[in-house]
């Protein structure tokens, strides 16, 4: 499999390569020697908690702040130093900054009518593809609402268009779907996907949310502390996070500290026995999958591939296809486990009631 | 199924007539400015008005109707010329402050981006009022005068070897005096409207390719109209109505309606000085209204 991070030198097939890219605060480093390439022709997501970064990286590479040091190349040109309007790089904003003056389509024709670099002033040739551009996006019959009196969904889609009809060779997202309600941004996952693959070009998509970024990036990247903690694909970030901090940002993990002794990992909550996957980091880590582990009667004896700790019941949260349940460990750690309901009725159990909590050694992800 | 029907409506209904209630007492908050303006504001134009019609002599005025004092006011020079001189120094005045205020505006509201830091600006733009109106004309005279500040300086420095003397008891001090006290109610709106535009939007006109003279032209003006013209009518309605600015600094060289007014006034000719009264208050009315059709104010705020 190729992973973005393979890419690294100059490579005709990508379109933005970061080398080193620092940026700093008063002092205090908001990015700390970012190293990216993206790909051309690609979703790309970039995922982190909130204060990683993520808004300040988008705003670097759209020529909005200065970077401090490093490069950025765009196509093979380097673009630190050139003044946004003449990087060809196009941004949606969050709140989606549209022009609250204008109808529909006058937001949508500003970019190829106003820009200082090869101006259309044909009115024909902007009318035409501003109606092909509103034709792609689903906002066919709306061109002369004023933007007061249009809905959140054709907000965001009135500043994709705007953004697209422009031709950028990319587009930076920064938390597109946040302003919206959650049904809707379900749905809009779907539209941004298809509205990409129309028009050819790369979207680095930012998102606080982990089920988001898996979902639309064809590579995540994920931002910790100012630096690329990993770039994968949704399958290999999901299965094999780079480091107990990518795990717990995925939120789908169990993650134990302690450290490794020979044929098992020494935890808080005794020896583990471990699998064959392993991952190398500075601070050793046991991890197991919320969805990998099963509840038994706390006298169910376990099978020989198989490890097993205690905890007491505290609550469960019922999510539809799925339920969660929080055991309190012996340290006093919560331990969560997530039961599919295709696989199993749920079942009832005793509030502060002991069980069994039971996964495969194989399951396991170690980091050491 | 109509018991329900009927217990559901019987709440729905409750609260109507409260909701009626509710506006009938909430209507009464209006009474003491309704009242107020009755009595001291639409009575006294009223007054203004009826007053105007009637007969003047020289040491009295009888309630007898007549048309003597407008057919005198049209056909005199002198007052026609003080209705020009009017339209002209607001025209002039209005120009000057937008001209002098926009960019002051544009600054404070735009480009500094700290709020504390605009409003202590702002409130520099505040501070010659907190001296009184009359000094602060008055402190036009040592400077512009003949044997003035700006004279001195210019003359120390070899630019004019004569003083000039059209700088104090002319129009052009009355013009300069007047944008000097009346640009901050330009500045004030403009730079409110101006801060309320998202730092975004002038980001994705940017990001869009468009560069800043497109950007102030199609974004930034549009979006700071309302406050244009809040700030006009605030100049417009209290240069119209000015005297004592030209009174102060030209050396009763440019006569105003308003410093009509006052003349009649103090020689008792009150039907005089209702006939001036009327023809500003028209002719404010008229600004005011031409000036709000520029902007539909109750959209844009």
């Amino acid at each position: 499999m190729r992973l973005a991070s393979d890419w690294i030198g100059a490579d005709v097939s990508a379109v933005l390569q970061l080398k080193n890219v620092h940026r700093s605060y008063a002092g205090v480093p908001a990015l700390a020697g970012i190293d990216a390439t993206l790909p051309n022709d690609a979703y790309v997501s970039l995922l982190g908690p909130s204060g990683s970064g993520k808004t300040t990286l988008l705003r670097v590479i759209a020529g909005f702040e200065p970077a401090d040091g490093g490069q950025i190349l765009f196509a093979g040109r380097r673009i630190d130093g050139v003044p946004p309007h003449q990087r060809g790089i196009g941004f949606v904003f969050q709140n989606f900054a549209l022009f609250p003056h204008l109808s529909v389509r006058q937001n949508i024709a500003f970019g190829l009518e106003s820009r200082v670099v090869d101006p259309v002033t044909d009115v024909k040739i902007v009318a035409g593809r501003v109606r092909d551009m509103i034709a792609l996006v689903g906002l066919a019959g709306l061109e002369d609402r004023a933007i007061t009196q249009i809905s959140g969904g054709q907000k965001q889609r009135v500043a994709l268009a705007r953004t697209l009809v422009t031709e950028p060779s990319m587009v930076l997202l920064d938390e597109p779907l946040g302003a919206l309600d959650a049904n809707l941004r379900t749905r809009m996952r779907g539209e941004l996907r298809k509205i990409r693959e129309r028009c050819g070009v790369t979207f680095l998509h930012v998102t606080g949310s982990e089920t988001e970024a898996l979902a639309m990036g064809d590579t995540v990247l994920v931002l910790d502390r100012g630096r690329i903690a990993q770039s994968a694909d949704a399958g290999t970030l999901y299965s094999r996070p780079a480091s107990p901090d990518v795990a717990r940002f995925l939120n789908c993990f169990n993650i134990f500290s302690g450290e490794l002794a020979d044929d098992a990992f020494v935890s808080p909550v005794g020896r583990l026995a471990l699998g064959d996957a392993r991952q190398p980091s500075a601070k050793p880590a046991y991890a197991i999958r919320y969805d990998r582990v099963s509840i038994r009667p706390k006298d169910a004896a376990p099978a020989g591939d198989e490890v097993r700790i205690e905890g007491s019941f505290v609550a469960s949260e019922y999510s539809g296809a799925a339920i969660n349940s929080f055991f309190a460990l012996d340290d006093g750690r919560v331990f969560e486990v997530e039961t599919h309901l295709s696989h199993a009725a749920p079942e009832n159990y005793e509030e502060r009631g002991r069980y069994a909590l039971v996964w495969k050694k194989e399951d396991s992800l170690v980091f050491a | 199924m109509t018991m329900a029907a009927t217990s559901q409506d019987r709440p729905a209904e409750a609260a109507a007539s409260q909701d009626g209630k509710r506006s009938d007492r909430t209507f009464w908050l209006l009474a003491p400015g309704v009242i107020w303006m009755l009595l001291f504001l639409v009575l006294p134009i009223a007054m203004m008005v009826y007053v105007s019609f009637w007969t003047q002599t020289t040491f009295k005025i009888e309630p007898t109707l007549t048309l003597k004092s407008w057919i005198t006011f049209f056909s005199s020079d002198t007052y026609i010329g003080a209705l020009w001189t009017t339209v002209r120094i607001w025209l002039i005045v209005l120009v000057a402050t937008l001209v002098v205020g926009y960019p002051a505006a544009l600054f404070v509201g735009l480009f500094v981006r700290n709020k504390t830091l605009s409003t202590a600006l702002l409130v520099l733009c505040v501070i010659p009022f907190w001296t009184s109106f009359l000094i602060r004309v008055l402190a036009w005279r040592p400077m512009l005068g003949k044997e003035g500040a700006i004279n001195m300086i210019l003359m120390n420095l070899g630019i004019v070897d004569q003083p000039i003397e059209v700088l104090l008891f002319s129009e052009l001090s009355v013009i300069i005096g007047m944008t000097q006290i009346y640009c901050v109610f330009m500045v004030g709106p403009i730079a409110f409207m101006l801060g309320r535009i998202d730092p975004s939007v002038l980001e994705a006109a940017q990001d869009l390719g468009a560069g800043f003279w497109r950007i102030f032209r199609t974004i930034i003006l549009p979006l700071s109209m309302p406050g244009v013209v809040v700030g006009a009518i605030f100049v417009s309605v209290m240069v119209l109505g000015e005297f004592a600015t030209a009174a102060a600094l030209s050396g009763r060289k440019v006569n105003l309606l308003g410093n009509i007014i006052v003349t009649q006034v103090g020689s008792l000719k009150w039907a005089f000085a209702a006939v001036a009264g009327v023809v500003l208050t028209v002719l404010m009315g008229i600004v005011v209204a031409a000036l709000l059709r520029v902007v539909d104010l109750r959209k844009e705020l």
